[in-house]
C-alpha cells in the first residue's frame, strides 16, 4: 500500500504552440484526496484527460499504479473510475440501466454485476430513483448518479472534474460525504475544483497555473507559507475604500471578507504604522484593524494573481 | 481484435437498441416510412405512360378529310385537346394558352394532300421538359402515319376500274412488293425477364436502398456524432470497452432494424404489389452485403463528424447523388458515360444491379459475383475508414 497510486514525471501536453501543461511532477500517496486547484484554462483537465489517456502526452510520463498511462492505458483503467465536469452519462437511460451499462462496459463479472449496482445504488442512495431516466434527475443526483458510475468497478482511484460545480450546497455535502467515506475506505481521490472550501477538505493539493504546478503540499502547509499574518481592516464606506486601496502602489490587491478588507502587499506592518501616522483619506473613516490567519482563498488569490512577495518562497 | 468481449459488445447493443427504442419519434419513424414509402414508390411508378398532355389543337381547314385526322388525334389518351377560346393568343404562346403544345391545321391543307405536295403540320412544343416534347412528337407522328394509313386504304378502294386493270398487267413480282409497301411492317415483340412488364419488379430494390440508405445511414451516422456532442464517447473511452467493441456493439441493433425494415418492405411488395421473390438466400445475400456497406458507411459518417448536424448533413450530402445516379429509379443506361463511371461507386448502384440479375433476370451467380464483391469491399473499406478516424480522435 506503500506505493504511490500517481505518478507524473514531467508531464507536458501542448495543442500547437499553446502549453497546456508544462513539465508537472507529482506523486499521489493510496488514501489521499488530493484537490487540484487552478482557474479555468489553468489546464487541470488537459491534466486529468492524459491521466485517464484521452489524450497523448507531448512528452513526459506518468503511470497509475504503476501503469503507464498511454502505452498500458487499458490496464490503467481498469484501476480509476473518472466523472466529467460535464453530465456524460445517457438521458435515456434510466440510473440502473446506467449503472448496468458502465456495468458490462468496465468489465464487472456478470455473477457480481447485480450486487454492484445495488451497491452503488444505496452509495449513492439513489434507490428510490431506480427507474427514473437520468436526464429528469436534478443536478445533484445527476452527479450521484455519475460517481456511483465511475465506482461500479470498484476502482482503487478515482478521478472527479469539477464534481461539484453548479450544485447547491445540499448536495455538494452529500457528495462530499461520499468522498470522504471512499477515501476512508482506502480509495485515492484525485478531485479538480475551483471553490476554496473544497481545497480545505482535501489532504494535498496541487496548484496550477498557466500550465505549471506552482505549489504542491497540505492545505495546512500551503497557508503556512505565507511569511505573515495578513491586515484586514474596516472602513466606512467600503466600495469607495476598496477601489481607492487597490490602486495604491504599495498594494498588491484587496480583497472583501465578511465586511471588511483583506490586504495584500509585501510589507503590511509599515503601511500600517504610515496609516496611523497619517491615514490618507480624509473622506473615509478608518473604523478598526486586526491580523488574520490565511485562508485557502488567500493561497489561491496569492498564486494565481503571483503575489510571491507574500510567501515565504516556493512552497513544496 | 485480440481479447473482445462477447458480454461487453452486448451491454453496447442493448444501451444502442435502448437508444432506438426510448427515442419515439425515430421509433414512429421507423414503423411507418418502410410501409408507407414501398406503397407510394410502388404506385407512382406503376404506369410510366405519359397521359393527359394539355393540347390546343387549331383547326383551320374545315374539311371532311380534316374531321377524320381530328377524329384520330380525338381518341389518343396522350392528349387533352383544347380548342382555341376566348383568351386565345396566337398559335405558339403555349403559356398564355396554358398548354404543353399546339397543333395548327392550315386551312387549304386538306387539298395540298390531294395535290402531291402534301404540307408538314406545324406543332409547336414545350421543349423545357425534353422528356415530354419528344413523347408527344412521337405520339403525333403515330397519329398522322395513321391516318395516312385510313385514308391510303380510302384511296385504294375508291381507285377506278382502269387502274386496276392496269396494275393486273404488272408483274407478279412487283404486284407483290406493291402489297408489301402497302401494309406496315412491324417488330413482333417478345418481352424477356419482366412479361408482365411491371414496374414494380424492376424499382423494388431501388425502394429497398432508397429506405435503408435514408433511416439506416442518417441513423448511423448520428451514434458516435451523439456521444462526441454529449461528451458520453470520453466516458465510454475510460472504461475497458474496446474499439471493436463498441463498433460492433454499436451496428448490431442498426443492422436488426434494418433486417425488419427490409423484411417490412418485401412482405407489403409480396402482399400488395404481388412481387415474386426468386433465390430468398441469394437475394438475402445481396441484402445482408448492402446493409454492411450501408452501415458501415454510416459509422464513417459518424467518426469524423463533430456534432449530429454535421453528421446528417454529411449524410445528405452523400445521400443525394446516390438516389439521383445509382439507377434505383431509372435506368443508368440513360446517363452519359463518364457519370456512369461514378455511379460504379455507390453500393446502391451494385445492390440494384445484382437484386435485378436474381430476382428479375434469374441470371447465375458468376454473373453478380462482382457486385458482391465490390459491396463487400466497401463493407470492409468503411468499417477500417471508421476505426482510423476513432482512433484518430483518441489522440
Amino acid at each position: 500500500m506503500n506505493e504511490p497510486v500517481i505518478v507524473l514525471n514531467q508531464l507536458s501536453k501542448s495543442f500547437g504552440d499553446v502549453h497546456a501543461v508544462q513539465n508537472v511532477s507529482l506523486t499521489i500517496e493510496p488514501g489521499t484526496i488530493f484537490g487540484f486547484l487552478g482557474a479555468n484554462g489553468a489546464g487541470k483537465t488537459t491534466t486529468m484527460r492524459m491521466l485517464c489517456g484521452l489524450i497523448h502526452p507531448t512528452s513526459g510520463m506518468a503511470t497509475i499504479a504503476g501503469n503507464d498511462i498511454w502505452k498500458d492505458r487499458q490496464v490503467a483503467r481498469t484501476k480509476f473510475g473518472y466523472v466529467a465536469q460535464r453530465f456524460s452519462l445517457y438521458p435515456d437511460l434510466t440510473v440502473e440501466e446506467n449503472f448496468r451499462f458502465f456495468g458490462g462496459a468496465c468489465r464487472v463479472p456478470a455473477a457480481e454485476l447485480e450486487k454492484r449496482i445495488t451497491r452503488s445504488l444505496s452509495l449513492t442512495d439513489l434507490e428510490k430513483k431506480r427507474d427514473t431516466p437520468a436526464g429528469s434527475l436534478s443536478g445533484g443526483m445527476r452527479q450521484l448518479l455519475a460517481l456511483g458510475c465511475a465506482l461500479i468497478h470498484d476502482p482503487p482511484l478515482l478521478f472527479l472534474d469539477e464534481p461539484t460545480s453548479g450544485l447547491d450546497p445540499v448536495h455538494r455535502q452529500q457528495i462530499w460525504n461520499l468522498l470522504y467515506d471512499l477515501s476512508n475506505d482506502g480509495k485515492t481521490i484525485f478531485v479538480t475544483t475551483h471553490y476554496m472550501d473544497e481545497a480545505e477538505r482535501c489532504t494535498g493539493v496541487g496548484f496550477l497555473e498557466a500550465g505549471r504546478l506552482l505549489a504542491n503540499a497540505s492545505p495546512r502547509a500551503l497557508k503556512a507559507s505565507f511569511r505573515a499574518k495578513l491586515l484586514e481592516l474596516d472602513i466606512e464606506p467600503i466600495m469607495p475604500a476598496l477601489v481607492r486601496l487597490r490602486n495604491l502602489p504599495e498594494v498588491l490587491g484587496v480583497s472583501l471578507r465578511s465586511g471588511g478588507l483583506r490586504i495584500y502587499a509585501p510589507d503590511p506592518e509599515k503601511l500600517l504604522a504610515n496609516w496611523r501616522a497619517q491615514w490618507p483619506f480624509p473622506d473615509l473613516n478608518l473604523l478598526g484593524e486586526r491580523w488574520v490567519e490565511p485562508d485557502m482563498e488567500d493561497v489561491f488569490t496569492a498564486y494565481s494573481q503571483g503575489y510571491v512577495e507574500l510567501l515565504k518562497g516556493s512552497a513544496s | 481484435m485480440k481479447g473482445i468481449s462477447l458480454s461487453a459488445i452486448m451491454s453496447v447493443a442493448y444501451k444502442e437498441f435502448l437508444h432506438i427504442y426510448r427515442d419515439r419519434r425515430v421509433l414512429l419513424l421507423l414503423l411507418i416510412l418502410p410501409p408507407l414509402f414501398t406503397l407510394l414508390f410502388g404506385h407512382a411508378f406503376e404506369n410510366t405512360q405519359l397521359t393527359d398532355v394539355p393540347a390546343l389543337l387549331i383547326n383551320r381547314d374545315d374539311t371532311p378529310r380534316t374531321a377524320r385526322f381530328v377524329d384520330i388525334i380525338l381518341k389518343d389518351k396522350t392528349f387533352q385537346w383544347r380548342k382555341p377560346g376566348p383568351g386565345f393568343n396566337g398559335d405558339s404562346d403555349l403559356l398564355a394558352n396554358g398548354v404543353k403544345a399546339s397543333l395548327v391545321i392550315p386551312a387549304g391543307w386538306s387539298e395540298t394532300l390531294d395535290s402531291g405536295d402534301p404540307k408538314p403540320l406545324p406543332l409547336y412544343l414545350d421543349d423545357s421538359d425534353t422528356n415530354t416534347a419528344t413523347t408527344v412528337e412521337g405520339a403525333m407522328q403515330q397519329n398522322l402515319a395513321n391516318f395516312q394509313a385510313k385514308e391510303r386504304d380510302l384511296i385504294v378502294e375508291s381507285l377506278p376500274d382502269e387502274v386496276i386493270e392496269l396494275g393486273k398487267k404488272l408483274p407478279i413480282n412487283i404486284r407483290k412488293q406493291f402489297v408489301s409497301l402497302m401494309s406496315a411492317w412491324g417488330v413482333e415483340t417478345k418481352n424477356l425477364y419482366n412479361p408482365k412488364s411491371r414496374f414494380i419488379d424492376y424499382v423494388l430494390p431501388g425502394i429497398i436502398g432508397l429506405i435503408l440508405q435514408l433511416l439506416t445511414v442518417t441513423l448511423m451516422a448520428c451514434t458516435i456524432a451523439r456521444e462526441r456532442e454529449s461528451g458520453t464517447l470520453y466516458q465510454l473511452m475510460v472504461t475497458s470497452l474496446k474499439r471493436g467493441e463498441i463498433v460492433i456493439g454499436k451496428i448490431l441493433p442498426y443492422l436488426a432494424v434494418s433486417i425488419f425494415l427490409i423484411v417490412v418492405v418485401s412482405s407489403v411488395a409480396s402482399w400488395h404489389f404481388q412481387v415474386r421473390f426468386y433465390q430468398p438466400p441469394a437475394l438475402a445475400l445481396i441484402c445482408l452485403l448492402f446493409l454492411l456497406c450501408s452501415l458501415g458507411l454510416g459509422l464513417l459518417i459518424s467518426a469524423f463528424s463533430r456534432t449530429q448536424t454535421e453528421a446528417i448533413q454529411f449524410s445528405v450530402f452523400f445521400l443525394l447523388p446516390v438516389f439521383v445516379l445509382s439507377g434505383a429509379f431509372a435506368p443508368l443506361e440513360q446517363l452519359p458515360k463518364a457519370i456512369r463511371y461514378i455511379s460504379e461507386i455507390f453500393p446502391l448502384t451494385h445492390f440494384c444491379r445484382a437484386f435485378r440479375l436474381v430476382n428479375m433476370y434469374h441470371a447465375a451467380a458468376s454473373l453478380y459475383v462482382v457486385d458482391l464483391v465490390v459491396l463487400l469491399a466497401g463493407a470492409l473499406i468503411t468499417f477500417a475508414g471508421a476505426a482510423f478516424f476513432l482512433k484518430r480522435i483518441e489522440q
